[in-house]
């Protein structure tokens, strides 16, 4: 389990705070969770593909050491990371640090969640990448038992200036309250949700050649009418979410601009 | 006049880890604002002078007119406090060599404070150094400081005897200088500044440099825990009496911490890159 490191500075506060308000924020989504096989790579994928689908700059960066992984499905946006070595800690926390323009996604898998965290506290990562107009999101993947439960606790207390969001996937969490478990304490009111695929989906999803983006562009679908049709309904209502949650941090923006 | 406070730094051995210590007691006597002079031992060429230049001049303490231009002029000029970084094997004869002068004795009669840093290597021999050490000390200030920067593990210390040792030295005090990352303490080195100058991403001229974050952090939570160590042990109340630097306000800083309270290494950073 984590354990706080002696100076995990934790800065009270809600929305972008950072040096010079007139910069665009740009979001940091960390997908996380400490359980396998709970949908982070889904949910990265699917939030590189929404930004890539606009034609918007994305760098996602790939923790995981098990396939299928991120750079899998996403082989030209995505790096692989190794946070083992102070190397491939500076490769990831400097070039997120660095890079003002992109969205950037980063899928920390369930055997590197310990140790993203522990140095993302360390070295004060979250309060840095504010101060550049850095907005980071952490998205939890939210499953049963106590694991997932004390891990969202703790990264609640620890990190009290990222905004740390529960998500459900109906696949894995269905049925899981986030009451008390996993309270939304951020300020973003946003509830997200990975609902239900229909299983004959399953496969086609998990085609590393798949992409989300080219689907909703093409038409017409290969899929049969009713099964498009459901499927497309079932992108756009994660897309809503993501565009409830950039709309947040536009509205953050405008609010600290007037301050 | 204020108290002069003579801090020295050393051990028998070398490489472990004296200069360090050193650099990061500069650092700390800076953010607090309290005016500190150094010596380097290491002739011809001191590593503490390559990172703290203005402050740092290089001697040969076994040579009797640099034995005066440190101990004669402690009341000169504006820095309270002179530290002295001693070269490796020579802290026995110095430490000799004070007690002749009388430096020894003007402690103990309380017209100096004398604090004593000493710098444990992993090694048996370390505690013979304690036991050599105390008969020196007099009324100094001792810190016996474990450190393992260097990845050291104390592995021939058996506790029992690191006691009786210990508790040969009066109102000694430890002190741990944790580990930091291989290549942030070789960044550091190359850049060869101060920690707070790296930390704030400066170069030595104040230009922005070009430092990792990720190892600038790494040096900031490790500078912070060992400036919590100095403030557990209280060391700016041994080089500035609380009587002193209430009476004058100095210790008084930028921001509203209480009087001789540091700052967080992260807002000395700050300024250092404001400066």
């Amino acid at each position: 389990m984590l354990t706080a490191p002696a100076q995990a500075s934790v800065a009270p506060g809600t929305g972008p705070a950072r040096d010079g308000a007139s910069r665009k924020t740009t979001p940091l989504y960390i997908v996380c969770s400490p359980q396998r096989t709970v949908g982070k790579t889904l949910l990265a994928r699917l939030l590189s593909e929404f930004y890539l689908m606009d034609g918007r700059p994305v760098a996602a960066f790939d923790l995981a050491d098990e396939e299928p992984q991120l750079a899998d499905f996403l082989p030209r946006s995505t790096t692989l990371a190794d946070i083992g070595e102070a190397m491939g800690q500076m490769a990831l926390f400097d070039q997120i640090i660095a890079d003002r323009e992109a969205t950037k996604i980063v899928d920390v898998s369930h055997r590197t969640f310990k140790d993203f965290f522990s140095i993302a506290a360390k070295i004060e990562f979250f309060e840095e990448a504010r101060r550049q107009g850095i907005e980071p999101l952490i998205l939890f993947m939210i499953a049963p038992g106590n694991k997932s439960a004390k891990a969202y606790n703790i990264l609640g207390r620890w990190f009290a200036e990222a905004s740390l969001l529960p998500v459900r996937n109906h696949m894995v969490a269905k049925g899981v309250p986030y009451g008390s478990g996993f309270p939304n304490e951020s300020g973003v009111s946003v509830s997200l949700e990975i609902p239900l695929l229909p299983a004959s989906l399953k496969a086609l999803v998990e085609d590393r050649s798949f992409s989300f983006a080219e689907f909703c562009r093409e038409r017409p679908s290969p899929l049969p009418a009713r099964l498009d049709e459901e499927f497309r309904a079932w992108i756009k209502r994660i897309f809503l979410q993501f565009r409830e949650v950039e709309l947040w941090l536009i509205c953050e923006d405008i609010m600290s601009s007037l301050r | 006049m204020a108290k002069p406070a003579v801090v020295l730094i050393g051990a028998d051995k070398g490489g472990v880890g004296k200069t360090t210590v050193a650099r990061t007691l500069l650092d700390y006597f800076t953010a607090h604002q309290i005016r500190v002079r150094a010596f380097d031992t290491e002739v011809p060429r001191g590593t503490l002078k390559r990172f703290h230049p203005d402050v740092t001049e290089v001697v040969d303490i076994n040579l009797v007119p640099d034995q005066m231009k440190i101990f004669d002029t402690l009341q000169d000029g504006d820095a309270s406090v002179t530290l002295i970084d001693v070269r490796a094997g020579i802290m026995s004869p110095t430490l000799r060599a004070l007690r002749d002068i009388g430096f020894i004795d003007a402690a103990k009669k309380g017209q100096l404070t004398f604090a004593v840093f000493h710098i444990l290597g992993p090694s048996i021999a370390s505690l013979d150094e304690i036991s050599e050490t105390a008969a020196y000390l007099g009324d100094a200030k001792y810190f016996m400081v474990k450190n393992f920067i260097n990845n050291t593990h104390f592995f021939e210390w058996d506790e029992a005897t690191h006691s009786s040792y210990f508790k040969r030295i009066k109102d000694a005090v430890e002190i741990v200088i944790p580990k930091l990352s291989e290549m942030a303490t070789e960044q550091v080195e190359l850049a060869s500044v101060p920690f707070v100058t790296f930390i704030a991403n400066k170069k030595r001229s104040g230009e922005p440099a070009n430092n990792s974050f990720v190892l600038r952090g790494y040096v900031r939570h490790w500078l912070g825990n060992i400036w919590a160590e100095y403030d557990r042990i209280g060391v700016t109340d041994i080089v500035r009496p609380k009587e002193l630097t209430t009476a004058t306000g100095t210790a008084s800083t930028a921001g509203n911490e209480p009087l001789g309270r540091p700052r967080p290494v992260v807002r000395i950073a700050a300024e250092a890159a404001n400066n």
